[in-house]
């Protein structure tokens, strides 16, 4: 595609250079002229129903007023913004939406950054002629748990609208009545639940759409905003933090082109009450007898020193484990790795989703690449293969990219997941395969693929899969694989991206190898991609948050590695591989004597490790609450969260961005995790050369060698991306042996999943969202529900060898049949079924409350 | 010392006591403060308080434009949503924290100007003295309560 040619207008007699298509309003910011807007937005589509934009331009009849968000320059127009008609067309204009506009400024959180006050202020009449009532609408009126809708304040200015239908795809408000009577609401009564919905808070430009969560706490002369990421998941959307005496009262959303464009989710702008949380830890808790007792830093410090260097001198330094965390930092990250390889000395070193998942080093190529379709051309992928990867509960903005990419750029979806996840609603192979037959099914599509032509790698045999194997194995229309390889094979670029519910367990490898082949034989093994979940998941590897890498991605006997370290660090390093995550803690209270935890929790993920923690000698734990995992442990560190330090994140796409202090609550004695690592470290008798965050920024840039350069300043406030060809990542064709069939045979097979409303403990600290959490429930497709006569809300017993769990059943046509979907981060713990096989099957039963059991014989009685 | 001078002195003396005398007959021009107080002008600017209207609801509505426009930073608010079925003030916000520090405040009436309910006022109470730091701060119960309500609404 060639670029259009520019185009030169006159605007207030001035001219201008812009390129063609560029709307008039849009080429007069270019000279500084402000046109007055309110429906027009720079990332919504131009609809000209509020008329505040009117401008005259030359035609042949004379200077006419258009709207100018809605024509385009053309050469040699001529426009005027500065005549007396414009002006008093602007007058009128406003005079006309304040009439019947409440005078609820002083109440109304948008005063003081309100569009309409300012061009009121600006443009306006100044006095109202207005000596009638004004018309009453709702106020206050909730159109989800988290938006409050004030119809009076509205001008139907349709931005909210737009963007649900634009970018959500999701049309869940519209206007209803019309004239003076027109209102927005809610479309069938029915509660708008885009997951990204809260973005029409951000450009609603008068108060008629507010947040509930942040309602009255905040007034925009009085907040400090501290540009930030967000701390949920892996895309690290750039927020703004607005703080107000030393609490946390708003997040609204920043732009950044390369990541979130400028929306962010309903989870990273509302769940945020947990940062300044009445339960925050704010002393250090020492067990003495039964009982948690708040002692001194030197004390509890003091302790663990103590401990830990009894229990190496004792059991040697690998019954010493070091549990990091994907929420944290990459400084908190690299030095807890550095205190237990320098000083414990052990490779005991692991994060949830780390070493137990067969994860690729490098992450997405870019976001942008998803990203570019809707915005120009040249586009970087025109398919993409999400195989056990569900964006919309897990990555919610890569969902928003996702859909505008097929929308606007024709971007193409093949989705492989046992869930029938929203995104497949835009048609495309859908290839709902059993939990356990994904080698298989891989096997299938590369089969596929080799017959389909293949690329320049397609030297290799196909793999002896059967159409029958698919069927009856997978559970998956031998025809949507053959379709599905033959547009991957089809296209020029697809991106393939898998995340940890595929790469988890024993069955990793093989799914990280099958997909490995098909990127190989469809020419796209540039652009494999392993999507981590939470915020810091990539920065936890790049750190070497691993029991088999050091930081850097490098091997254990990396010598060159070795020799950098050493020059860092001094001393030696161990040389055997750790244990993982889940292998610490299957062998705590055995061959693990101490664990030290720092911000993760993983009591609540398997009953039997909240059991093994407790046979522990020492389990240190440092946390922000006081979790399952911290009440059980022997030493409780307050830390601080990322709000609350500077810190540097590492998102899906291996963008480094800063995560400054916002804020700090004056009275806590909750100190940053450098600092606990370092007061330790120098109890144990070594002393690190640390003043702050920023010290160990620098180190990391010196340790790693693709973080060169990515010093705290030099970051900026968009972040930079580390080079993936540093970490060379080409794959090689290797066979994958398909499991014969799925090991047990249960009525149900057992799927779970990360969602994005957790109920978890950043969560259900937002009172607002509670309602809406999953927790505790189980997923069953309809007709399966029939058939065990179970009814919504009926309570199940969900059971299998390892375990029985109680859940509340719920309905949902998304779910296969056959299979069950229960959350991850549920309480019953999900966690007590599964064997880490990948391929966990279920009995279900239907549980009778007492009061059903009245019901019935009340019912039979009749 | 010569004659005349004793004589000016005399007559210098006699014209102070005169002054002395002739003031002997007025009424006294200081009070006795505590027993008696001067009169205060209606303008004067006391002690805050914060007003109620005739049904017993608070005037404030916890906007926090009095915080605003303080010159010295002397007013803290923070504000919360109205129970619709118990609400503390018309409409949907009230004030849930309203402090008034009296060391820093200077008394300009910046805060009466910028509040659009009229609901903070300065008063006529000006003893003020405390013992404590602390005690100068003061809550909104005490704002909402004054001992003798006494408020003048100024025209303006």
């Amino acid at each position: 595609m060639t670029m259009p040619e520019p185009v030169t207008l006159t605007i207030d007699g001035r001219e201008v250079t812009v390129p063609a298509g560029t709307l008039v309003v849009d080429a007069a910011a270019a000279l500084n002229i402000e046109i007055p807007v309110f429906c027009s937005h720079p990332k919504l589509d131009p609809v000209a129903c509020c008329r505040m934009c009117l401008v005259e331009i030359e035609g042949p009849r004379g200077p006419m007023l258009q709207t100018a968000c809605s024509v385009p320059v053309a050469n040699g127009m001529v426009v005027r913004t500065d005549t007396d008609q414009v002006k008093a067309t602007q007058e009128a204009n406003l005079a006309f939406l304040l009439l019947n506009h409440p005078l609820d400024c002083p109440i109304c959180d948008k005063g003081g950054e309100c569009p309409l006050q300012d061009q009121t202020m600006r443009f306006g009449p100044g006095i109202s002629q207005l000596v009638e009532p004004k018309r009453r609408k709702k106020k206050h009126y909730l159109i989800s748990d988290t938006i409050v809708l004030d119809q009076e304040r509205c001008v139907i200015c349709w931005r909210c609208i737009r963007y649900l239908q634009e970018w959500e795809d999701k049309p869940q408000l519209a206007l209803f009545e019309r004239g003076g009577e027109t209102i927005i609401d809610v479309q069938d009564g029915k509660p708008v639940d885009a997951k990204t919905g809260g973005n029409i808070i951000d450009i609603c430009p008068v108060g008629a759409l507010t947040n509930r969560v942040a309602r009255f706490a905040f007034r925009p002369w009085e907040i400090e905003r501290t540009p930030s990421i967000c701390n949920h998941c892996s895309i690290g959307c750039n927020l703004r933090l607005d703080t107000r005496t030393h609490t946390l009262r708003r997040v609204v959303g920043r732009e950044n082109m390369q990541v979130n464009d400028q929306w962010i989710c309903d989870k990273g702008r509302f769940a945020n009450a947990w940062v300044s949380s009445e339960d925050r830890l704010t002393m250090p808790l020492l067990r003495k007898g039964e009982q948690l007792v708040p002692v001194s830093w030197q004390e509890a410090l003091q302790y663990v020193a103590d401990r830990l260097r009894s229990i190496k001198r004792q059991h040697g330094p690998d019954a010493v484990g070091g549990i990091g965390s994907a929420k944290l930092s990459n400084e908190s990250n690299y030095l807890l790795q550095r205190f237990m390889r320098q000083i414990v000395g052990t490779n005991n070193i692991d994060h949830r989703d780390g070493g137990d998942v067969a994860a690729l080093p490098t992450g997405l190529p870019a976001l942008a690449d998803i990203m570019k379709p809707q915005y120009g051309p040249n586009p970087q992928v025109d398919t993409v293969l999400l195989f056990g990867i569900d964006p919309s509960e897990e990555l919610p903005i890569l969902d928003l990219h996702l859909k505008r990419a097929v929308r606007r750029g024709g971007v193409k979806l093949v989705i492989a997941h046992p869930r029938k996840v929203e995104l497949t609603r835009y048609g495309g192979p859908y290839l709902g395969y059993r939990p356990g037959s994904e080698a298989t099914l891989l096997n299938g599509l590369v089969k596929a693929a080799l017959a389909a032509g293949g690329k320049d790698n397609a030297k290799q045999p196909a793999p002896k899969v059967t159409d029958e194997d698919l069927a009856q194995i997978c559970g998956v229309d031998p025809a949507d694989v053959k379709a599905a390889a033959e547009l991957i094979a089809g296209s020029e670029r697809t991106l393939i991206l898998y995340g940890p519910m595929a790469a988890r367990g024993a069955h990793g490898p093989a799914i990280r190898d099958g997909l490995g082949n098909l990127a190989l034989v469809t020419g796209n093994a540039q652009r494999l991609a392993y999507a981590g979940l939470d915020a810091n998941s990539q920065g936890c590897r790049d750190m070497g948050i691993l029991p088999d890498r050091l930081p850097g991605h490098a091997a254990l006997d990396d010598q060159e590695a070795k020799q950098r370290l050493h020059r860092l660090w001094g001393g030696d390093l161990p040389d055997a591989p750790g244990k993982t995550y889940s292998q610490m803690l299957d062998a705590s209270g055995d061959d693990i004597k101490a664990l030290f935890i720092m911000g993760a929790n993983p009591a609540t993920e398997r009953s039997a490790w909240a059991e093994n923690l407790g046979k522990l000698d020492l389990l240190v734990v440092q946390e922000l609450f006081l979790t399952e995992t911290a009440a059980q442990a022997d030493v409780v560190l307050p830390a601080l969260s990322w709000a609350e330090a500077d810190g540097t994140f590492t998102n899906l796409e291996r963008r480094v961005q800063r995560a400054p202090r916002a804020l700090r609550d004056p009275d806590t004695k909750a100190a940053p995790d450098w600092m606990i690592l370092d007061h330790l470290a120098n109890r144990l008798g070594v002393n690190w050369p640390y003043a702050d965050e920023r010290g160990i920024t620098n180190e990391i840039a010196q340790a790693i060698p693709f973080y060169a350069g990515l010093t705290w300043s030099a970051l900026g406030d968009q972040g930079i991306q580390w080079d993936a060809s540093a970490v060379p990542q080409q794959p090689d064709y290797r066979p994958v042996a398909q499991p014969a069939r799925p090991g047990e045979r249960r009525a149900f097979a057992l799927v779970t999943g990360t969602a994005l409303y957790d109920g978890g403990g950043m969560f259900y600290r937002t009172e607002q969202m509670r309602n809406m959490a999953y927790n505790g429930i189980a997923l069953l497709n309809p007709d399966d529900a029939a058939a065990l006569a179970v009814s919504d809300g009926a309570t199940l017993t969900v059971r299998n060898d390892r375990g029985e769990l109680a859940l509340t059943a719920r309905l949902n046509d998304t779910v296969q049949p056959g299979t069950v979907w229960i959350p991850e981060s549920g309480n019953p713990p999900v966690g007590d079924l599964l064997d880490g096989s990948g391929a966990e099957a279920v009995d279900i039963a239907r549980q009778e409350t007492a009061q059903e059991t009245v019901q019935e014989a009340v019912s039979q009685g009749e | 010392m010569a004659l005349t001078d004793i004589l000016k002195d005399a007559v210098e003396l006699g014209k102070a006591m005169g002054v002395t005398l002739r003031h002997l007959r007025e009424r006294p021009v200081t009070v006795e403060y505590p027993r008696d107080s001067v009169p205060l002008y209606p303008r004067f600017r006391g002690r805050h308080e914060l007003r109620r209207y005739e049904n017993g609801m608070e005037r404030c509505i916890g906007c926090m434009l009095c915080e605003a426009a303080c010159p010295t930073g002397a007013i803290y608010v923070e504000a919360d949503e109205n129970d619709p079925h118990n609400p503390l003030s018309p409409g949907e916000r009230h004030a849930k924290v309203y402090e008034v520090n009296l060391l820093r405040c200077i008394f300009c009436g910046d805060c009466e100007e910028a509040c659009p309910t009229e609901a903070i006022v300065l008063g006529h109470e000006f003893a003020l003295a405390d013992y404590e730091r602390r005690d100068f701060i003061l809550t909104k119960e005490e704002l909402l309560n004054p001992t003798e309500p006494n408020v003048i609404i100024r025209p303006e």
